[in-house]
C-alpha cells in the first residue's frame, strides 16, 4: 500500500466517519453509530499498517506522517469517549478534526521515502511518537470542549458535566504525554547520552505538559472557575502545537534542534 | 496572590545575582557537596513539616495555591527558554545585551531559573510529605506522581554536578586515554578505546537532475529522485527514461571508466541509459558521487541539465572497537548510534568520524558518559509511569446522557 491510495482512503473512511457522526448525533442507533465509525478507523489504520510495510520502516518520521497518526487517533479518541461517556456530538467533532488533517496532509504531502536515519533506529521510536501522537489527539478533544464551551453559555449543571468531561481529557492527555515524554527521556539517554538536555523541542513538551498541570491544579483549587481553567486548555493546546510543529518555524529554535527529521 | 509576590521576588533577587555575581556554576555543586547540600535541605523539609501547625507560611507553602504559583512561574521561565535562542554553556559564542546579562541566552545556569526551580522543588516536596506521611489508599496515584517527580527532579539536581561527558577521540590500531571534557580539559581516563574498524551501511544509491549553472536539483522546490531497487534502476525521472544497464556497488575511475575495485577510497558507479520521452534524444554514461579519493562523476543531459547520484544516506554507522580497563582487561564490542556500550559505570556514545574520508574513516569520536545518579532518576521515571497508567485507568468516569 503506498501513499498514491491515501485519496481513496481518505474518502472512504471520513464517509464512514461522517456517518458514524450523523448517527450518533440523531441517536438513531448506538451501535450503529459505534460500529460504522469503527470501520472506516479500521480500513485507516490497515492503511497505515501497509505504508509501514511498503515503505520498511515505521511511518512515524516526517511531520506528515505524525499528521497521518493523528488523523488516526482522533476518530478512535472520540470514539472512545462516545462509548464511555456517551456524548453525542463528541464524533463530529472528532470527524471534523480528523478530515482537516487528513486534507493537509493532502495537499501538502511530505515526500515519503524509505530512508530512516540511524538516529531513529530504536526500539523506543515507534512507542515514543505514538503515545505522543494519542496524547495531542485526546489533548485535541479537550481543546474542542474548552472552545464549546466558552462559546456557548451553559446552565450550571450542564457546565459542570461539561467541565468533568474536560477533566476526564485532561487527565487522560497528560497521562500519555507523560508516558510519551519518559519514553522520550529514557531513549535519549540510549541516543544522545542524556535524558534530558533542553533542546527546544524538549522545552517546548516541558512547557505543554507544564500547561496542563496548570490545569488540573487549577481545578482542584477553584472548581467553580470554569473560564480560567478553559483558558488554560486553549493556552496548552497552542503550546503543544509549538511544540508539534512551531519550533520549525520559530526563530529562536531554527537550527538548534536536534529533533528534526524532515528531509 | 501571595505565590505570584514570591516568585516575582525570587525573579528579581536571581537576577541581582546573575548581574553581580554572573551565571551558576555547577562545578562546585560535586560529591560531597551536592549530598551534604541536599542532606541539610531535606532535614530542613522535615522540621518545616512536622512544625507545620505553629506556622502558617509552612501550611501555605504545601498548599494548592503555592503549586499554582510555582508550576505557573516555572512555566513562565521554561517559555522564556522556548523563545530566547539559548547557547550552549561550553559555547565560544557569547551573546550580550540585557537580555544575555540577565542570564536569559543560557536560562538553565541563571540564578532567576535557579532560584524559582527550587521553589517549585520545595513546594513539591513539602506537598508530597503532607500527603505521604499520613498514608491512604485513596492517594496512591497522587503520591506515585509527586513522589516520581520529586525523585526524579533530585536525581537530576545530584546529577548534575557529579555528571561527567568527555569526548574521545579514537584511533585504528591505537588505544586512546585520554578524553577532554565540555571546557576542553584533558584527563587520563581508566579505560582505553582502540578504533578496529568504522562502517557506514548505506540506503541504496539513487539518481536526480540538477540545473547545472545553479546546482539546484529540479524540479525547483520539490525535487524528484529516482531510488535503485535490488541494485537495479529502471523509471521514469523528470522527461527521462532512465535504465542502469551495470551497477559497481564499490568501484574506482581508472583511465576514463569504471572498474570494480574493494580497497578503501572505493565509490558506488553505475552506468545509466537515458531516454528522453519527448524529444526521443539519448544519452548514456556513469554517474558516481566519489569519494575522498576519486572525483565526482555526473551524466549531461540537455538543457543546462545533469543527471548526478547524490551521496547515499546512511542506513547504519557502527564501530568495532576494543576497550581496555586499567585492570588489564581488553573488551571487544561494536558501537552503534542508539546502542552505547557499558562499561564500568560508563556508558560510550558513537558521536561522530572523519567525514571527509567518510566510511574509509580512520579515527572516531566516542562521548563517554557518567552519572552515578541515574538509578536514582530511573527509579523516579518508573515511579511516573505507574502514576501516568494509574491516572489513565482510574480517571473518574460518568456516564450521563447530555
Amino acid at each position: 500500500m503506498t501513499w498514491d491510495y491515501f485519496g481513496w482512503i481518505v474518502l472512504a473512511s471520513s464517509l464512514c466517519w461522517t456517518a458514524g457522526a450523523l448517527i450518533a448525533w440523531k441517536e438513531t442507533s448506538r451501535p450503529l453509530a459505534v460500529g460504522i465509525t469503527a470501520s472506516g478507523i479500521l480500513l485507516f489504520f490497515l492503511f497505515i499498517i501497509g505504508l509501514w510495510i511498503s515503505l520498511e520502516r515505521p511511518p512515524l518520521r516526517t511531520l506528515g506522517e505524525t499528521r497521518l497518526w493523528y488523523s488516526f487517533f482522533l476518530p478512535l479518541v472520540g470514539l472512545i469517549t462516545y462509548i464511555r461517556w456517551n456524548y453525542r456530538w463528541i464524533l463530529s467533532f472528532s470527524t471534523l478534526m480528523a478530515i482537516v488533517f487528513c486534507v493537509i496532509n493532502l495537499l501538502k504531502p511530505e515526500i515519503h521515502n524509505k530512508t530512516l536515519m540511524p538516529a531513529l533506529q530504536s526500539p523506543w521510536f515507534a512507542p515514543h511518537v505514538i503515545v505522543y501522537m494519542f496524547a495531542y489527539a485526546v489533548l485535541g478533544a479537550a481543546f474542542l470542549v474548552a472552545l464549546y464551551l466558552l462559546w456557548k453559555q451553559k446552565s450550571k449543571s450542564t457546565a459542570i458535566k461539561y467541565m468533568e468531561l474536560s477533566d476526564n481529557l485532561v487527565y487522560v492527555g497528560i497521562a500519555f504525554l507523560t508516558i510519551g515524554m519518559l519514553f522520550g527521556a529514557i531513549w535519549a539517554k540510549e541516543a544522545w547520552g542524556h535524558y534530558w538536555s533542553w533542546d527546544p523541542k524538549e522545552t517546548w513538551a516541558a512547557a505543554t505538559w507544564l500547561g496542563y498541570l496548570l490545569y488540573i491544579h487549577l481545578r482542584k483549587h477553584q472548581p467553580e472557575s470554569h473560564t480560567a481553567a478553559l483558558g488554560i486548555v486553549i493556552f496548552a493546546f497552542v503550546l503543544l502545537q509549538i511544540c508539534w510543529f512551531g519550533i520549525n518555524y520559530l526563530p529562536a529554535a531554527q537550527g538548534s534542534s536536534i529533533h528534526v527529521y524532515n528531509m | 496572590m501571595e505565590g505570584a509576590v514570591i516568585c516575582f521576588g525570587l525573579f528579581i533577587t536571581g537576577t541581582i545575582l546573575q548581574l553581580t555575581v554572573g551565571s551558576v556554576n555547577t562545578i562546585l555543586f560535586q560529591f560531597p557537596v551536592n549530598l551534604i547540600f541536599a542532606g541539610i535541605y531535606w532535614v530542613c523539609m522535615l522540621i518545616m513539616h512536622l512544625n507545620k501547625k505553629r506556622s502558617a507560611i509552612i501550611r501555605w507553602l504545601s498548599g494548592m495555591e503555592a503549586s499554582l504559583t510555582a508550576i505557573g512561574a516555572f512555566l513562565l521561565m521554561v517559555l522564556i527558554m522556548g523563545l530566547n535562542r539559548q547557547t550552549p554553556v561550553q559555547s565560544d559564542i557569547h551573546p550580550d545585551g540585557i537580555v544575555a546579562d540577565i542570564g536569559f541566552s543560557q536560562l538553565t545556569s541563571s540564578w532567576s531559573f535557579l532560584l524559582i526551580f527550587l521553589y517549585m522543588v520545595t513546594i513539591l516536596l513539602l506537598t508530597t510529605l503532607r500527603k505521604g506521611l499520613k498514608f491512604k489508599i485513596a492517594n496512591i496515584g497522587f503520591l506515585l506522581n509527586h513522589i516520581g517527580l520529586s525523585v526524579v527532579l533530585w536525581g537530576a539536581i545530584l546529577g548534575s554536578g557529579d555528571m561527567q561527558r568527555l569526548h574521545m577521540v579514537a584511533q585504528t590500531g591505537n588505544p586512546e586515554w585520554r578524553a577532554s571534557d565540555t571546557m576542553g580539559k584533558i584527563s587520563e581516563l581508566p579505560l582505553a578505546i582502540q578504533l578496529e574498524q568504522f562502517t557506514i551501511d548505506e540506503y541504496p544509491p539513487k539518481v536526480m537532475v540538477i540545473d547545472n549553472f545553479t546546482g539546484v536539483s529540479l524540479p525547483n522546490g520539490k525535487p524528484e529522485v529516482l531510488s535503485m531497487e535490488n541494485d537495479s534502476l529502471n523509471g521514469k525521472l523528470l522527461d527521462w527514461q532512465l535504465t542502469g544497464s551495470k551497477y559497481l556497488p564499490r568501484a574506482a575511475w581508472i583511465q576514463g571508466r569504471y572498474i570494480s575495485y574493494q580497497n578503501e577510497g572505493a565509490t558506488a558507479a553505475l552506468y545509466v541509459k537515458a531516454k528522453n520521452l519527448k524529444s526521443g534524444a539519448k544519452k548514456e554514461g556513469w554517474v558516481s558521487y566519489g569519494s575522498f579519493m576519486f572525483p565526482h562523476q555526473a551524466l549531461e543531459l540537455d538543457n543546462g541539465k545533469s543527471l548526478v547520484m547524490p551521496p547515499c544516506e546512511p542506513k547504519r554507522f557502527a564501530s568495532t572497537v576494543t576497550v581496555f580497563t586499567k585492570e588489564g582487561k581488553s573488551i571487544p564490542a561494536t558501537i552503534e548510534v542508539n546502542k552505547p556500550l557499558k562499561v564500568n559505570g560508563w556508558k560510550i556514545y558513537l558521536l561522530g568520524y572523519d567525514e571527509s574520508r567518510g566510511r574509509w574513516s580512520k579515527t572516531c569520536t566516542f562521548e563517554l558518559v557518567k552519572d552515578p545518579w541515574l538509578p536514582v532518576v530511573y527509579t523516579g521515571i518508573v515511579l511516573m509511569l505507574a502514576g501516568a497508567f494509574h491516572l489513565f485507568l482510574f480517571t473518574k468516569t460518568r456516564r450521563k446522557k447530555i
